[in-house]
């Protein structure tokens, strides 16, 4: 899912921070291909897969589901993000910043890096599940809420603190090797399909000589449908399609990936996004899910999700390599970038410490099997919490001077809080939180409505705040 | 050196998905699958980093 990119993690080094991008540093296509497909095929995909079976889904509602929501997210990236990040060739920081002012810029900082540090938190979780297939002490259930076990929290501890400290000393070495990693871990996942498929196979006794067959399999023994288990929301293709499209919402409709497409020369290249969508949030979502319905096959009442088990039942050392290594080189970058946003508001404090603390809270958070067991939500709740500033940038960037007002206001009118951005953020993010608290939408579903609403309330305030309230005088 | 090495971490690939393929087309027992792809994982990290961890000057 979310996985923070390079030119996102490094929003300090210099690397045209505040000026646009300049035509000879602008990047070809392939290295958005390579990027993005190695970049969304990470630990999360693991605890994913398995959630959607514990949803209860149909195999109809994820295969299709997946197509059309990853196809939607292609789609916000090519015609929301790319065009303006083309156009402008600047950072989402610095784009915020013009329009909302330092000091905006500096809140939206804490909300991700909150949001960062349970993302990283359960990628923790992941490359922790691997130890305990060695240490074989009590792991999390399904519906665990707190650590159930002294093996457990000394084995996320143990991997909490290396990952934190080489986060802290620096994530290039990590950033290297994760790109290494990368094309061996994509076809570990595929691996990890073709081996569930044939157990499946040989449990349930099915002839398999076509593709059909293939798909009555998936239809009744893989992603059979029914209820959900305890705990767990019942998922149609609905639920599907949104999670899909909305589960790195941050990125696209939040604009955080202008700091990407910056580099792109054509705005197409957002396409390019497409290779992380179907090999990471189609291939390795349903490999994933395939080897947890497996062991739903062999034994219903086994419903906890692992990650390192289920690797390792599949493709032996190799997949516990593979649980490690995708939890840690996710989690590493985005510990190190959680500390950056950190920084920014507390700049005295050095990167090392700040980093340290930031990779305790996401290992403290690790511990507690409730925000891993519970990522679907988690995962949407993030897109909703970053969306409504994807939306002030498009309005800005597009809409705002038909309405006869200043876009990057905060620049030009040397303000260090945008009040009209401010307002259409927190007033959006709580209306929809209020709508899924009180039951009316599922937070699935309510980022949708949500950006429509948070780009209103940005023009209708600016209305009133540019004229009114803090009219320029230049 | 470094085209040797590449030409072994590509190789290295094939024999990491091909076991699951065989097993998949029910030619290969799961142990050997699971030892093959732990092998490949070896070779692919040694050889992949020689060429990979620096990579060449466009």
């Amino acid at each position: 899912m979310a996985e923070t990119h390079p030119e996102q993690t490094q929003p300090q080094t210099g690397e045209f921070e505040r000026e646009p991008v300049p035509k000879n540093a602008l990047l070809g296509f392939k290295s958005f291909i390579g990027m993005y497909a190695g970049e969304h095929c990470a630990g999360t995909e693991l605890m994913i897969g398995p959630l959607f079976v514990a949803a209860g889904v149909s195999a109809f509602d994820v295969v299709v589901g997946l197509i059309v929501g990853n196809a939607l997210a292609v789609l916000s990236w090519m015609f929301l993000c790319a065009p303006i990040a083309t156009r402008t060739r600047l950072t989402l920081y610095y784009q915020l910043e013009k329009i909302c002012g330092r000091w905006l810029v500096v809140l939206y900082n804490l909300a991700n890096g909150v949001m960062f540090c349970f993302l990283a938190g359960a990628m923790i979780t992941v490359s922790a599940t691997a130890v305990g297939v060695w240490f074989n002490f009590p792991m999390p259930e399904l519906s665990d809420v707190y650590p159930n076990s002294v093996g457990w929290v000394l084995a996320v501890a143990g991997v909490g603190a290396l990952i934190s400290i080489v986060a802290a000393f620096g994530y290039q070495t990590v950033a290297k090797f994760a790109n290494i990693a990368s094309p061996w871990m994509v076809l570990v996942f595929l691996a990890f399909g073709l081996i569930g498929l044939r157990q499946f196979i040989d449990a349930s006794g099915a002839e398999v000589g076509s593709l059909g067959d293939v798909w009555t399999l998936a239809k009744t023994h893989i992603w059979k449908g029914g209820e959900p288990l305890d705990g767990q929301i019942k998922f149609t293709f609905w639920h599907v399609t949104f999670f899909a499209w909305f589960c790195n919402m941050a990125m696209h409709v939040g604009m955080s990936d202008l700091s990407v497409f910056r580099f792109a020369k054509k705005s197409w290249y957002g396409v390019a996004a497409g290779s992380g969508m179907y090999v990471g949030h189609f291939m390795a979502w349903l490999a994933a899910s395939i080897l947890y319905a497996y062991q739903l096959h062999l034994d219903p009442s086994d419903t906890a999700v692992l990650p390192g088990p289920l690797a390792h039942r599949a493709a032996g050392l190799a997949g516990i390599i593979c649980v490690i290594i995708a939890g840690w080189t996710t989690a590493n970058p985005t510990i190190y970038r959680a500390g950056l946003a950190f920084q920014a508001i507390i700049p005295k404090c050095s990167r090392f410490v700040v980093t340290l603390i930031t990779g305790a809270i996401a290992t403290v958070a690790a511990m507690f099997p409730y925000f891993a067991m519970k990522l679907l939500g988690f995962v949407a709740l993030y897109g909703l919490i970053l969306m409504p500033m994807g939306a002030v940038i498009f309005v800005d960037f597009w809409l705002i001077k038909k309405f006869g007002l200043q876009s990057s206001y905060a620049e030009a009118g040397k303000a260090i809080f945008n009040w009209a951005a401010c307002l259409a953020w927190v007033v959006t993010v709580g209306v929809c939180v209020y709508l899924f608290k009180a039951g009316i939408l599922e937070i699935y579903f309510v980022s949708l409505p949500g950006w429509f609403m948070a780009a209103i309330l940005y023009i209708v305030v600016s209305k009133f705040y540019q004229k009114k309230i803090r009219p320029q005088t230049t | 050196m470094r085209t040797i090495a590449q030409v072994i971490s590509w190789l290295s690939l094939v024999l990491l998905l091909a076991p699951s393929v065989l097993f998949l087309m029910n030619r290969m027992p799961l142990e050997t699958v699971k030892t093959t792809m732990t092998v490949a994982t070896v070779v692919w990290f040694v050889s992949a980093s020689l060429w990979m961890w620096n990579p060449k000057k466009q």
